[in-house]
């Protein structure tokens, strides 16, 4: 895919995510009721709960006592510009938008076999238990081409819920974009580089670490 | 990743049927060897019932079976949708060979598409899991050839079944040979199963926690998978086995898929006996399940790196 094609993507700042998983119910909530719904929830009250959800928010940590950091680390969908999900797909079902790089999942034509979620290495697509097809981030991408919406809320739900504001939204083709730009001066990377699959999702390094680092060595 | 019984019993129904066939057609491709009343009223029908047998398993690997019609259209990328395309494809050049054999000679074109379409079902088959770049144990041309092997010995031990009920006196003359080859078949199947566990297990994974999260730091572990039920991610990418079944499970494979019947074509060599043929096969097939639900076990996805610990 060339690149003056535009590629909307989320940025994610490790710096400021604090773990609150509001992106989290925010995704689930807007994605249920909309147009990628229902993500299904069974058992959901009972002993073994399982449900369908675009979005994770996960923790790690790194370092050994004292000197540990924990970081709490959000995972969707990462709409890759080569997605290994797209061209094994059977159905023809998921595909790569070419106007602006979403990965997405026509639900009526996909028959449920599973096998793309066995092509992506970040497990970002969740099978619906009850509808029994694919399912997996849309970018909110009935909310950000909205008509009805007001301009400011023209952003997928998890970046209006953040508040922290870790999530930056944007074309990471255009130079211009906050999201370019935060990649471009903070060092934003990518996940699982070795596999090329390009991801357009990016992630923001903790800086604070440096600075510790940097404020040991001087001492 | 969790063994898929659908997938399973495809596999190994269908891959018995492509050896029979296989040979069939390679015992035919000069001029027709094999009378015409063993392939109408035995070989054929029975390379048939077990394709569809495969078939029909195959659909409930489908969360909609009713739109599988749908899975031919993306043969360009999907060796998926190769496969989806193979299938009946195979299907049907083994219908036109039995009309063919019903009314008279079968043309040699026919032979060579059956050669053909038994062999790109193998390939299909096996670069589904073979094209999978991150999957380690899967990305590497032995599975292709684990698949044809075993393929090929399971369907020679059934063609000489086959033979052996059928009876003819002027086939029944060269039964020791048949053991032989289907012992050999067998034999290299066994070494190249061997030869894959080894590989397997000296695997490295190219993927770990520093490049999955790009955290920079020593000592990376997950403190929380971000959920406490269960999920998609939980379920499809693991076998949750201990690995005492899976040890246990691993010498079942052996003595079932290879050494059994290698002990029982073995003996078929000097005594031929209907009953050794079908026991070898029988035990062979057992373990043959085993093995496809093996292959499915061993393989490490590495989205199961964001998945493993709950808090």
């Amino acid at each position: 895919m060339s690149k003056k094609n535009k590629q909307l993507a989320l940025v994610i700042d490790l710096n400021v995510c604090v773990g609150c998983h509001a992106c989290v119910t925010s995704c689930k909530e807007w994605n249920t009721s909309g147009s990628a719904g229902p993500l299904t929830d069974l058992n959901a009250y009972g002993a073994n709960p399982s449900g369908t959800f675009f979005n994770r928010v996960q923790t790690f940590e790194a370092g050994t006592f004292p000197n540990t950091q924990t970081v709490h680390f959000p995972k969707s969908c990462l709409h890759c510009e080569e997605p290994p999900c797209v061209p094994v797909c059977p159905t023809g079902a998921s595909y790569k938008r070419k106007e602006d790089g979403i990965v997405l999942v026509d639900y009526d034509k996909c028959i449920g076999c599973s096998y793309c979620s066995w092509a992506c290495p970040y497990g970002a697509r969740e099978l619906d238990q009850e509808r029994q097809v694919m399912t997996k981030c849309t970018l909110c991408v009935d909310r950000i081409y909205s008509e009805t919406l007001p301009e400011a809320e023209k952003k997928p739900a998890c970046v209006l819920a953040c508040p922290t504001s870790a999530r930056i939204f944007g074309d990471v083709h255009d130079p211009e974009s906050a999201a370019s730009k935060a990649i471009e001066e903070r060092s934003g990377y990518a996940l699982m580089p070795e596999w090329e699959t390009q991801p357009a999702n990016h992630y923001l390094p903790r800086s604070i670490i440096e600075t510790i680092n940097a404020a040991r060595n001087e001492k | 990743m969790r063994p898929q019984f659908s997938i399973i019993f495809f596999t190994t129904l269908a891959g018995m049927a492509q050896g029979l066939l296989f040979f069939i057609a390679l015992a035919n491709l000069h001029s027709q060897t094999t009378p015409s009343t063993f392939l109408t009223n035995i070989a054929l029908p029975v390379a048939f019932v077990l394709l569809s047998l495969g078939l029909v398993a195959s659909f409930f690997h489908l969360g909609h079976p009713e739109r599988a019609w749908r899975a031919a259209m993306m043969w360009r990328t999907s060796w998926l949708s190769r496969e989806v395309i193979a299938l009946p494809a195979l299907m049907a050049v083994t219908i036109a060979i039995y009309f063919y054999a019903c009314t008279g000679e079968v043309p040699q074109w026919l032979w060579l598409a059956l050669l053909f379409t038994t062999a790109a079902l193998w390939v299909c088959t096996a670069k589904i899991y073979q094209c999978i770049r991150f999957i380690q144990e899967w990305s590497h041309p032995s599975t292709l050839t684990n698949f044809i092997l075993l393929g090929m010995a399971s369907g020679w031990i059934l063609l000489e079944l086959l033979i052996a009920i059928w009876g003819d006196t002027s086939i029944q003359m060269i039964d020791a040979p048949l053991s032989i080859i289907a012992f050999l078949l067998l034999f290299l199947a066994f070494n190249l199963k061997l030869w894959i566990w080894r590989r397997n297990r000296a695997l490295k994974p190219i993927s770990n926690l520093a490049t999955a999260t790009g955290i920079k730091g020593s000592n990376i572990r997950q403190t929380s998978m971000g959920l406490m039920g269960g999920s998609f991610n939980t379920r499809e990418f693991f076998h949750h086995q201990t690995d005492r079944v899976i040890a246990n499970l691993r010498k079942i494979i052996l003595l079932c898929a290879y050494v059994i019947p290698m002990i029982l074509m073995a003996y078929a060599i000097t005594y031929p006996n209907i009953l050794v043929i079908a026991l070898a096969l029988l035990i062979n097939y057992l373990g043959l399940l085993a093995e496809r639900w093996m292959f499915f076990a061993e393989a490490n996805h590495p989205q199961n790196l964001y998945y493993q610990r709950v808090s």
